[in-house]
């Protein structure tokens, strides 16, 4: 090889140089998550005692400030709902994109808009259900736990939608032409063949968004609101641990701060399970 | 299978015999669909449309020109009982501070995250061996799974602190320059700007490890075939090819950080001044949203200028996203792709 | 049909199954309230109070200088069964809670002003409940405590004029005392607060400069440069946060996170420690209008420390009419009567001061002029 091609010694050092310099680059960006992760269990496990899950906040300025209890359970409500909502809308319009619209005009522009919509900061959802929603007290209360579910299912729409239409997309067309040919209506071969051969895709795709809304803060500050107490009414404010974990930040407190650190591993270890779960199910489909 | 289709479509009839209303069934999802469709879209101009109208008090009383490109952000002149806040005097509320903030922050994590991003999806596709491709890849998109309310609770309590001595030894090493020199208090834009960075890293990241994936394999060995090193190759075969995606990339990532609002507002330091350093606390359109909403409330004309401010957060990453669809790859062509990744970052990317 | 077509696996779709049950379980999840009081986040208050016989809740919002006080003497009256749900979110907000009828009760550290009354759905009474010394605390490694530091250099430290804590107007005012060079980060209120009304007033009364860069005292200002904070609790959290820091803090929170705070200088000439009798001293001999709207900034007293903050309690006079139930509106009484007997006592444990007797019975006799829809509140 050396005696066909003969490459300089600058040009070797340089191409050593920039290898590394790339080599240390990805190092540097795995970095961050590294910290995070060492900082969340480090400083997050010491909250882990005793109430911390059993008991609401209770804001009282001196003594034991309280647990966590109603964040996690208004958390579990407001994504819960918000996943009722954003999922059979987004895979309703992911159908229709993949089935019905394809390549038509309509189609398209609804696609571009989809796209366009990943990028809203999730504050300016907020403010959009807080205009239309908690300003003129629609369904008698101001601030409401179903609101805020409104705001977050916003924000997933578009992640199930993208992902659904992905899968969606990998159904194999002989698989839908077999189903026709054999008599059964369109749908029917939505129902019977297109969405059970992607359901595990669907589900991934699902609980990637579930992933992203439950870790969501701003759509809820003018929404949901916020609470202490555990209430099970969603026409009122609620709690949420992305709520608790800001507000108790900027707190200077210390045991408030530790309340936080250990609401955000809560928080990060919901997350990572729901990957975890997703990407098995992904790797259990044949198609994906 | 074969049993249902036949009987259901039907029933043992000929093909020529079926009633009409054996169509319904399809037309009703066809129609459905369709409307759900059209649902979202109708959603997202509605919201459009009320945002608007319920800026335009703030803009009448301010001036949309006044309101952008004069640095006055003084809510003092909102409080009750001031001439602007009853509506009976002229209010010279201005943002500037604001949007200078927000996009220098935005700024700030493009010239960190970017060239990181980058970097790093060159050495995942080109040179790292590959069995480590896929974990590599993996853990750098896992960066996207951290909430932006715990990137804020770290970047409080470790980032600041930790940095405070090394942003102080920055701004006296570089203060030739201008907007560097001053006294560090911690809470600043340059913190924002890099916690922005790390959130907007797993995004461009994706995206050019995508892109420089799709640059022909013919062209890679053209330019190793002629004798050149792997960087080489790299700098004349993959970058030029791929220059177009990654700048949508970047773009898209630009998007995200003009929109952060918790992580930002936890560690700028929220003061609506224009600071003279980048390492002075700072505020951004999303941030004062978040901070003084609870405030202005019960004050229509306070609640109409934040209002506006959300109304520039979402023509402003409109418009940066729309840009960037341009010039991103993976548009209609990437999505029958048949190696399809569910996961990527894009895909499941967004803004706080 | 082939093995090929088996869709998914069972498994998983039962898992899903499981996942969006267990899910949807949670979201029609069963009410079960636990009462407490407690602070939450800012906003305008929250939804409407219910009550029955002589329990209930009853809603408020504003101050968070005071918010320890209500906090307190909730936890003690939800065992008697009322509920107080009071959420600190600065008097500014209060007061605008109040307004649109949102809350039952307001916290406010300054008195409503006039134009404040007008925008209210009627007239309201004010009851000055306790008396909060302003700390002026500071984050300095290498400092000892109770610094010496007067009206003026406070200012100039605000406008930024001084920036290290070894400025030579700071030697001046205290010799001998070890100074580090450390640069000052100033800490103050970004909401709008009666804190920051009281920490103004005294220092427009020795700055003009002050007045002239920062605007007139009030509860949000134009500060000239520091960082912005949410809420007594976000300052301390920044004074904590940053070395170097200082601010302006009621003493409750300064005490809490055990803060250092200068000892300022009085109208008197005298340098005060913020102590209970010096708080106290501030509320002797002021003027008491008719509608009990005292202040006790920069008092005359020479035993006095100059930033002492009155704080008030604010209803409207006629409750009911205003939209309040008259079992609600008589909650609202149970608890101011318990404020103004019992609860002066736990204002001293929280190094708050309790109200002196003339000003004790004038707020009584306020209280017994409440009225629900015209006649006396039971």
């Amino acid at each position: 090889m050396s005696e066909l091609v003969r490459i300089s010694a600058r040009r070797r050092r340089t191409d050593a140089a920039m290898r590394g310099l790339l080599a240390i680059a990805t190092a540097i960006a795995l970095v961050p998550l590294v910290l995070v992760l060492y900082y969340l269990f480090h400083k997050g496990l010491p909250a882990w005692s005793g109430n911390f899950l059993t008991t609401d906040p209770n804001g009282n300025f001196l003594g034991y400030p309280g647990g966590v209890r109603s964040a996690i359970l208004g958390t579990l409500e407001i994504i819960g709902l918000a996943t009722a909502i954003a999922v059979p809308l987004g895979i309703g319009v992911a159908l229709y994109l993949t089935e019905y619209g394809k390549d038509a005009k309509f189609a398209s522009v609804v696609r571009y808009f989809v796209d366009v919509m990943t990028g809203v900061p999730s504050i300016v959802f907020g403010l959009f259900i807080y205009i239309v929603l908690v300003l003129g007290n629609v369904g008698g209360s101001g601030y409401a736990a179903w609101k805020g579910s409104i705001a977050v299912s916003l924000l997933m729409l578009p992640i199930v939608i993208r992902s659904s239409e992905v899968v969606l997309l990998l159904v194999p067309a002989s698989l839908r032409e077999a189903a026709l040919a054999l008599g059964a209506p369109r749908w029917r071969v939505v129902v019977r063949v297109v969405l059970p051969t992607s359901l595990s895709g669907l589900v991934t795709g699902a609980l990637l968004a579930v992933a992203r809304g439950a870790g969501e803060t701003a759509p809820l500050l003018f929404t949901a609101f916020g609470a202490q107490v555990l209430t099970g009414n969603i026409n009122g404010p609620m709690n949420a641990l992305p709520l608790q974990i800001y507000q108790d930040i900027q707190q200077a407190r210390t045991d408030l701060n530790t309340r936080a650190w250990g609401a955000a591993l809560t928080l990060v270890l919901m997350i990572l399970i729901l990957y975890v779960i997703a990407r098995a199910a992904s790797r259990r489909s044949r198609i994906i | 299978m074969q049993a249902n289709v036949t009987a259901a479509g039907s029933g043992g009839r000929s093909l020529f015999e079926r009633s009409p209303l054996h169509r319904l069934p399809d037309r009703v999802l066809q129609w459905g669909l369709s409307g759900l469709a059209a649902f979202v879209l109708i959603l997202i101009a509605y919201f459009f449309v009320r945002l608007i109208g319920q800026s335009s008090t703030a803009f009448s009383h301010i001036g949309v020109f006044d309101y952008f490109f004069r640095n006055n952000w003084d809510v003092a002149q909102l409080q009750q009982g001031g001439a602007c806040a009853r509506g009976a005097g002229p209010c010279t509320l201005g943002a500037l501070a604001l949007v200078l903030g927000t996009l220098i922050t935005s700024a700030i994590a493009l010239v960190i995250g970017v060239p990181i991003a980058v970097a790093s999806a060159l050495y995942v596709t080109e040179l790292c061996p590959r069995r480590v491709r896929a974990p590599l890849a993996l853990l750098v998109d896992l960066l996207a799974a951290v909430p932006s309310v715990v990137y804020g609770l770290w970047g409080v309590f470790v980032l600041i602190p930790h940095l405070k001595g090394f942003q102080q030894s920055l701004a006296n090493t570089f203060s030739f320059l201008p907007f560097v020199a001053g006294q560090v208090a911690g809470p600043s834009y340059f913190i924002g700007g890099l916690i922005l960075a790390i959130m907007i890293l797993p995004i461009v990241s994706a995206i050019a490890r995508e892109v420089i994936a799709t640059v022909p394999q013919e062209h890679k060995e053209a330019a190793l075939a002629l004798g050149a090193t792997r960087w080489e190759m790299i700098r004349t075969a993959v970058l030029p090819y791929s220059r177009a995606g990654i700048t949508g990339g970047a773009m898209l990532g630009l998007g995200r950080a003009i929109g952060e609002t918790i992580a930002v507002v936890l560690v700028i330091g929220n003061s609506p001044t224009l600071a003279h350093s980048i390492f002075q606390q700072g505020y951004t359109l999303a941030a004062v949203i978040a901070n003084e909403f609870g405030e202005a409330a019960a004050t229509p004309v306070y609640r109409s200028a934040l209002f506006a401010a959300g109304l520039a957060l979402f023509v402003l990453t409109l418009f940066v996203n729309i840009i960037a669809r341009r010039f991103v790859v993976s548009g209609d062509r990437g999505r029958r792709r048949a190696a399809a990744d569910v996961f990527a970052p894009e895909v499941v990317a967004g803004t706080e | 049909m082939t093995k090929e077509m088996t869709v998914g696996t069972p498994r998983i779709f039962a898992l899903a199954a499981v996942l969006t049950a267990s899910l949807a379980v949670a979201a029609c999840g069963s009410s079960n309230s636990s009462s407490s009081s407690g602070a939450s986040s800012s906003g305008a208050g929250a939804g409407s109070s219910s009550s029955s016989g002589g329990s209930g809740t009853i809603n408020g919002a504003g101050s968070t200088l005071a918010a320890p006080i209500y906090q307190q003497w909730g936890s003690t009256l939800s065992k008697q069964g009322l509920v107080v749900n009071y959420q600190a979110t600065g008097s500014g907000a209060g007061v605008a809670a109040l307004q649109s009828g949102t809350v039952d009760f307001a916290g406010s550290d300054p008195p409503m002003k006039p134009s404040e009354i007008t925008a209210a759905k009627g007239p309201v009474a004010m009851f000055p409940i306790a008396f909060g010394a302003i700390t002026v605390s500071y984050h300095v490694s290498g400092l000892s405590p109770g610094l010496k530091l007067d009206g003026p250099t406070i200012a100039n430290i605000f406008l930024g004029k001084i920036k290290t804590w070894n400025d030579p107007a700071i030697k001046a005012l205290n010799p001998g005392v070890n100074l580090p060079s450390t640069a000052i980060t100033v800490v103050h209120r970004s909401d709008s607060s009666g804190t920051t009304k009281g920490f103004t007033t005294f220092l427009s009364d020795y700055s003009p400069a002050w007045t002239a860069a920062a605007g007139p005292p009030d509860k949000i200002v134009k500060w000239p440069l520091g960082t912005g904070a949410k809420g007594n609790a976000g300052v301390a959290a920044a004074i904590q946060q940053t070395s170097g820091s200082i601010g302006y803090l009621d003493q409750a929170y300064a005490l809490q996170n055990h803060f250092e705070y200068a000892t300022v200088k009085n109208k008197a000439g005298k340098y005060v420690v913020p102590t209970l009798p010096a708080t106290s001293a501030a509320a002797v001999g002021i003027s008491i209008p008719s509608n009990l709207a005292i202040s006790t900034v920069n008092s005359s007293n020479p035993a006095a420390y100059p930033i002492v903050s009155q704080t008030f309690l604010i209803v409207y006079k006629d409750m009911c009419k205003e939209g309040v139930s008259k079992s609600t509106a008589g909650l609202v009484k149970k608890f101011i009567t318990y404020g103004l007997g019992p609860g002066q006592a736990v204002e001293k444990q929280l190094s708050y001061a309790p109200l002196p007797a003339t000003i004790l019975a004038k707020d009584q006799a306020q209280l017994q002029a409440l009225t629900c829809n015209g006649s006396p509140l039971s």
